[in-house]
């Protein structure tokens, strides 16, 4: 059960605690973006730490809870990782909708940063 | 018009490319990765060109179809990464929601994926 590839570990790792700051405080998100991050959320591009937490604490929700249907994780030639989420979220009384999102982490200085965030909501119908 | 960034032009050459290669003869897609290639295709793992032109290979569809909703595309000091959310039409099957990411790498002045990762969108609502 321990045999997970040291990716997946880190990757998992990293996914669970996005989601639980994201969830309860996201105003603490800063601490895994570094100056040299980039973040694509709905199209919109977010350069370097102090952007992307700026855009992420004034989503206009108050209440948001994410549910993970499945992650992928593959490391990359540079001791990088890659994490693919895709799942469910539900902000205040909105209807639940689904989500895709794609980080790459760094480790820098031991501690794994994100590099490169997309998310997207799945925002096609049927048909 | 001609003003997206370079990262951007690269990312959706290469998805009109994958998607069209994929839909009218995906036993051609092995010309996009190499042998350090990873692609997590429904959660398996597969490694290298071959078995990863194998598993395509052998999808069990005749006819397929994608269509893409959006696509996202970010630089990194040394490749380019891709987002794609889109839909897809394998035989007579429902159309169904799909999730895919890839990593581009420059390798003697071609474009190539190292880093590959599908999922269908297979939660349904609640």
């Amino acid at each position: 059960m321990g045999d997970k590839p040291v990716w997946e570990q880190i990757g998992s790792s990293f996914i669970q605690h996005y989601y639980q700051l994201f969830d309860n405080d996201r105003t603490q998100l800063d601490t895994i973006y570094i100056d040299a991050s980039c973040l694509t959320w709905e199209g919109q591009q977010f350069q370097g730490k102090a952007a992307i937490a700026e855009k992420l604490s004034s989503l206009p929700f108050q209440k948001i809870q994410h549910s993970i249907t499945a992650q992928d994780h593959q490391p990359k030639p540079d001791s990088c990782i890659i994490s693919m989420v895709v799942g469910q979220l539900k902000a205040d009384e909105d209807p639940i909708m689904r989500f895709h999102q794609m980080f790459l982490l760094k480790n820098i200085s031991d501690a794994w940063v994100c590099t490169n965030d997309m998310f997207r909501l799945a925002l096609h119908n049927f048909g």
